[in-house]
């Protein structure tokens, strides 16, 4: 044994060591990302960038920190609930759970683009815009509390959002609030960067930050429109009792079929869905218009020279291309592919809003908000509403007896 | 060479293998880390096998080792005196611990095949409770209804949250809508992974009442580990009400009165 | 490095010398260190390239751990992916980790250092002769383990990541590219990788049997090869029988991803929401192919180091073997056995129940023979005189924690049982136990025994002890206490158990292992400040230090080309060590014929 060696190896040992311990730095606290797509469409400076989230968080905080002003109407205890980091070596720890249940795919921001989103099909839910599909409420009203309860506690059946019925009730509703929190906090975030447009001259670019603006002129109107939403509840007459199942069922056949409600345009003569294939939900579609801007623009400034043009227009052009190649950057790199959405397949009996003839009510009466589904409320009487809902029902066993129920692996008996 | 000290610092070394090994398990239950409680009627016999494995495997884990922590101590190079025993075998122990060990498990083998039956092969003649299909990443339950059948428009649909009678034979219909899942009921000592394309039955009694976990047991994408289920064993009464409650509220046509007044309230 | 090989010497001292030839730096370099045909320099390539695919299978290992112990924490490291998230990791990733640390350990770490590695290195040196059959195919053999690694290494970088459907891949998760992040591109180059594993294993065994059955040295016959030789020769039958199963089936998968086809999916599968290929196909076929090769490649993982591990115990107990043939019909029986038992990996799978009952009868048969050779291991160390080396200390080690790995097999053998422990830690346990705690000391061993013959230097016998101890507490504390979290039903792969109530009192538990595994993989910069430092500094080595009895303790260390400075002729069996009546304590297989030692063998029988 060399004696040297045992010495030798020293050196070595506490090089590994150090570099073992380069990694070891903690990650910084998780952030909220600014709506990058909405802040180059307004064409905002990165000065007016900087302003936004500064305004922002001093008005909702961070994911770890939430602030909760009084005039959101949200409750600051379920916010500290749903907030925050996980831990899970901490016993009976308070709070983390968004970030447990939700912040993978929604994003810790709420904007439907955390790590796993791409993969999903469908996307999930893109809270900022403050739109949501599956509500009690009329087409473009908020969904009440109660309606926020539900999906989480059901899930929505035939997409990759799980059922949290088993998780506490506290759980839940903590998850429902910091849900419209992401979501105010998202639409107050977008109201802020379209304000740049109507300031006028004096204010050289910069929004006031006075309490009056930000609060009262801005954040009130989009908290106003949650609070609003029990009101916009819809009011639901009672199925028609005089009429038997199957003959409620012929009716809701030719309503189906028929022009008023015109059900097979989309769903298809099938009802399998096949009626078109080429629509976007909101979400996706406002993607695909600024994609279509962005290269019809690009498209232009590439064929138009800037020699002949005078020294303002030819900056404005060069202005114009920097802008539209940024863009083009942050739709690459800052949103999710778009997808079309295809009209629902009727004959499954999977139905995403609730599988209840109260939801398909809902569903028919106000179509469904964000998506090319349509309301029928003013063209379609209550009662032939139900009529549809009854037929709907009994697509997925139409044809009962002809191909049998005990038929293996028939469409609907894939549930 | 090396020393007498070091002969006895490794052979000690080896020694501790039984010894915490066997005080690992010893000491195990006593903080809950151990078979989970049974509420089956055939988990028993699994536990049962389970524990006379775990003692023939451990009478057989303490020999051998305590035997080589002997050897090494007692054939140290530096204790023992002269050569070493110039042996190439020995025809009568390798017949020995060759018969005696297949006997044994040949045995064991043949001991098992009862339970595996009874739990695999010899499925109850009666029609499904429920069925259950495994999703990513969720259980979607559905119940037949009062007509006893599946498929039919009675039928009562649920996620995750499976209800089932105790003291009675339960027949679950298995299938996967998507990719490979596992049916995992630990207090039950159940496990049937949940493959696409077949419908696969699993059978057991529940003989005490309350709630356990459901749990995915086969790799199923990134939402494996949420793809938490519970059943709820309850009395046939209790069981027959929950089931009235909750196709009354599958088939409301009028909003729950909590959706009103938690709005209201709003 | 010597040149001198048998037939110059015989021909007496040579009379003309060859042209002068024009120096040529670049070739030549090539041609020796990087292309070249020398069994010896392809071994150490295999060896330096798993060592480092160790490391990194390892690094994979304690991400996992991490997020088991505390399961949506900062992660080091790691943690800057997910800094949008705090450091906190997304699922998926997870389920990336545990596969690719598998798929690495298993395939880019164990399979080739064994036989790529050691095999390479010793098969000629142990039967005495100058090279393998075809050296070109060697060396290509090892040049098919760069677009495996390519491919691999390249995985983690696609969209998506790198695959995440556990590295048994089971269809309809893997076939399909939107089941879930990493099953798309990650996926792909997945199968790839594990097709140009196949290939150079597939070109290793062929050179193996060939040149074990035909050139061996006069005098060795089969019953006197090492149990090493014995060892790789039923590992490369193993290979060349079951690999061609997995690569078929490799191409059935990537056929069904790629082009569309049905195997592995069943009519009408939706997936995610996309509906997938022709259907028609079954998600088991692909688990009894798959199988049919991963159960003799589990006994292709362990063999090899069962056959150093005999040839280190000898040397170290200056003993005979005992019970010589038992133990090679043993090894013959575990191979032969290892093809009909894969289905018990497959008891819960929907198979038909009545195959649970054929696989647990040949299942638990397959355990005798372990058993056996486990008692001619302790016969082995019984009466012997023990030098408690580095080496030695592994090597029982090995012995030991066999004990522990194979008799958790049993439990899994027992189907009723398997109903509960299937897929839970106690499965993680007992493979932990025979592939690291078994195989990985193996080679420590082997690495520690040979490293003097390989480098012409001792390793620090010091340090490797430290390396030792704490290796061995260690990974007792990381994976003895998964047999007890296996008995609780805590399940594989999940990325956070403790929301279920059976399991979410174990997370300190895990926390401790964590910390023993942290432990384990920090105590590996002292083996590896060992090998680098012996390498050129340690000790010089004599031809034979640990006075053993094979062949490849004759050639000088390190062995030149064509190994032997002279012609080798066996006269005995491997392990005659202290024959009564000898002069010293062991009789190399060279040494000539020594009656008087002879006659007391013949005597002492």
């Amino acid at each position: 044994m060399n004696r040297f060696s045992h010495v030798a190896f020293l050196p070595i040992a506490v090089l590994a060591a150090c570099l073992l311990s380069v990694g070891c730095g903690k990650t910084p606290s998780a952030s909220y990302r600014l709506n990058m797509v909405e802040a180059t469409k307004q064409r905002l400076t990165p000065d007016q960038e900087r302003q936004v989230a500064t305004v922002l968080l001093a008005m909702f905080g961070t994911p770890d920190n939430p602030v909760v002003l009084p005039e959101t109407g949200l409750d600051e205890a379920k916010l500290r609930l749903a907030s925050g980091p996980v831990r899970s070596d901490i016993v009976g720890r308070k709070n983390g759970l968004y970030r447990e249940h939700c912040a993978h795919c929604h994003g810790v921001t709420g904007d439907g683009m955390g790590p796993t989103a791409a993969f999903l099909n469908p996307y999930p839910r893109d809270y900022r815009p403050g739109v949501f599909k599956f509500k009690s409420t009329e087409r473009a009203d908020k969904p009440t509390h109660a309606d926020m309860l539900r999906i989480l506690r059901n899930g929505i059946a035939g997409t990759s959002m799980p059922s949290f019925a088993l998780l506490s009730e506290p759980k839940i509703d903590a998850l429902a609030e910091y849900v419209k929190y992401l979501s105010i906090r998202g639409e107050t975030e977008l109201a802020l960067m379209r304000a740049y447009f109507e300031l006028d001259d004096d204010a050289k670019g910069i929004l006031p930050e006075t309490r009056e603006f930000l609060v009262d002129e801005t954040l009130t109107p989009v908290a106003e429109k949650w609070k609003s939403a029990p009101a916009a509840q819809i009011v639901v007459p009672d199925m028609p009792a005089d009429i038997d199942l199957a003959e409620s069922i012929a009716k809701g056949r030719e309503l189906f079929y028929g022009d008023k409600a015109n059900c097979v345009k989309c769903h298809g003569v099938t009802g399998l869905g096949d009626g078109q294939a080429n629509d976007y939900d909101d979400w996706n579609k406002a993607i695909v218009e600024i994609n279509k801007e962005v290269k019809s623009g690009l498209a232009k400034t590439g064929e138009t020279s800037t020699s002949g043009m005078s020294a303002e227009d030819a900056a404005e052009h060069r202005q114009q291309v920097a802008w539209l190649g940024k863009f083009s950057d942050v739709i690459d790199g800052d949103a999710l592919k778009p997808r079309t959405i295809p009209p629902r397949n009727l004959r499954v009996g999977i139905y995403r809003g609730g599988r209840r003839p109260l939801d398909l009510y809902y569903r028919i009466h106000a179509g469904i908000n964000g998506a090319p589904m349509p309301a029928a409320k003013g063209t379609v009487p209550p009662e032939d509403i139900w009529h549809i809902v009854n037929y709907i029902r009994s697509l997925p066993y139409e044809f009962d007896g002809e191909l049998g129920a005990d038929k293996p692996m028939v469409a609907r008996d894939r549930f | 060479m090396g020393s007498r000290l070091g002969g006895i610092f490794w052979s000690l070394i080896f020694l501790a293998v039984p010894v915490l090994g066997v005080a690992t398990f010893a000491v195990a239950p006593s903080y809950n880390i151990w078979l989970p409680k049974n509420v089956s009627e055939h988990g028993p016999s699994i536990d049962s096998l389970f524990m006379f494995i775990l003692a023939l495997t451990g009478v057989v884990f303490v020999v051998t080792e305590v035997l080589l922590f002997w050897f090494l101590w007692k054939y140290d190079a530096a204790k023992a005196k002269g050569p070493a025993t110039y042996i190439h075998g020995s025809h009568t122990l390798e017949v020995v611990w060759t018969i005696i060990p297949a006997a044994t498990l040949l045995f064991l083998a043949i001991y098992q095949m009862n339970t595996w039956a009874d739990v695999k092969m010899r499925r109850p003649a009666m029609s499904p409770t429920v069925e259950v299909v495994a999703r990513q990443f969720e259980w979607r339950l559905r119940y037949p209804g009062r007509d006893n059948m599946l498929g039919t428009r009675d039928d009562l649909f649920l996620t995750n949250d499976l209800h089932l009678p105790v003291d009675e034979d339960i027949l679950i219909q298995l299938k996967s809508m998507d990719v490979l899942h596992s049916f995992f009921l630990p207090n039950f000592r159940i496990k049937q992974d949940a493959v696409p394309g077949m419908k696969i039955p699993v059978w057991f009694k529940a003989t005490e009442t309350g709630a356990f976990d459901i749990v995915c047991a086969e790799l199923c994408g990134w939402g494996h580990y949420k793809m938490k289920g519970r059943v709820t064993i309850e009395s046939r009464a209790d069981f027959d009400r929950w089931l009235e409650e909750t196709y009354a509220r599958q088939e409301a046509t009028q909003p729950a009165s909590e959706d009103i007044t938690a709005s209201a309230a709003d | 490095m010597s040149t001198v090989t048998a037939s110059t010497l015989s021909q007496g001292t040579a009379t003309t010398l060859p042209p002068a030839r024009k120096p040529r730096p670049v070739a030549e370099f090539l041609s020796t260190y990087v292309f070249s045909k020398d069994h010896k320099v392809i071994g150490l390539q295999f060896l330096f390239s798993t060592l480092l695919w160790f490391l990194i299978g390892g690094l994979l290992a304690l991400a996992v751990r991490w997020q088991i112990a505390w399961p949506w924490s900062d992660v080091p490291v790691l943690g800057k992916l997910f800094a949008q998230q705090g450091g906190q990791m997304s699922p998926e990733f997870y389920t990336m980790l545990f596969t690719m640390h598998a798929s690495v350990m298993i395939f880019l770490v164990i399979i080739p250092i064994l036989a790529g590695a050691f095999g390479n290195f010793l098969i000629p040196l142990m039967i005495g002769a100058d090279d393998m059959a075809f050296p070109t195919l060697n060396m290509l053999s090892y040049w098919f383990m760069w677009p495996a690694f390519l491919l691999f290494g390249a995985s983690f970088f696609v969209e998506g990541g790198a695959a995440s459907g556990g590295w048994t891949s089971y269809p309809p998760l893997s076939t399909n590219m939107n089941s879930s992040p990493g099953m798309g591109m990650g996926q792909t180059l997945w199968l790839l990788g594990l097709t140009m594993v196949g290939i150079s294993s597939m070109l290793g065994s062929v050179n193996y049997l060939t040149t074990i059955i035909l050139m061996r040295a006069p005098g060795m016959t089969m019953f006197r090869l090492p149990m090493t030789i014995w060892a790789m020769f039923i590992t490369a039958i193993l290979q060349a029988f079951a690999l061609p199963v997995l690569t078929a089936a490799g191409f059935m998968q990537l056929s069904d991803r790629m082009l569309g086809t049905g195997f592995f999916s069943p009519e009408g599968n939706i997936v995610n929401n996309a509906l997938t290929g022709s259907g028609g196909g079954q998600p088991l076929l692909w688990q009894h192919l798959f199988w049919f090769y991963s159960h003799p490649a589990v006994y292709i993982m362990i063999l090899p180091a069962m056959g150093m591990v005999s040839d280190i115990l000898t040397t170290f107990a200056r003993k005979p073997l005992f019970g010589y043939r038992p133990m090679v019909y043993s090894i013959a029986g575990i191979a032969g056995l290892g093809f009909i038992v894969w289905g018990h990996h497959m008891f819960m799978s929907g198979m038909n129940p009545a195959l649970g009952v054929t696989f647990m009868v040949s299942t638990m048969m397959i355990a005798l023979p372990s058993a056996v050779k486990t008692f001619n291991w302790l016969g082995t160390v019984w009466g012997g005189r023990i030098q408690f080396t580095t080496s030695m200390l592994f090597a029982l080690s090995f012995v030991s924690m066999f004990i522990i790995g194979g008799l958790s097999g049993i439990f899994m053998a027992a189907t009723p049982v398997d109903i509960f422990i299937h897929d839970t830690y106690f499965i993680v346990a007992h493979f932990h136990y025979v592939l690291f705690a078994g195989t990985a000391m193996g080679v420590w061993a082997a690495i520690y025994f040979w490293f003097p013959k390989m480098f012409g230097r001792t390793m620090n016998e010091f340090w490797g002890k430290v390396h030792f101890f704490l290796t061995f507490i260690f990974l007792n504390g990381t994976f003895f206490t998964m047999h007890i979290l296996g008995a609780v039903g805590f399940p594989r792969r999940l990325a956070d158990a403790y929301h279920y109530e059976t399991f979410h009192h174990l997370q300190p538990l895990n926390a401790f292992m964590t910390w023993c595994a942290i432990g384990m993989v920090a105590t590996q910069v002292i083996f590896a400040s060992n090998f680098f430092w012996s390498m050129f500094f340690g000790p010089i080595a004599g031809r034979n230090p640990w006075n053993s009895n094979t062949l490849e303790w004759t050639a000088p260390s390190p062995p030149g080309h064509g190994n032997f400075d002279f012609q080798p002729v066996v006269h005995r069996g491997p392990y005659e060590y202290s024959v009564p009546g000898a002069d010293k304590d062991h009789l190399m297989q060279t040494d000539p014929p020594n009656a008087l030692a002879a006659a007391a063998a013949a005597a002492a029988h």
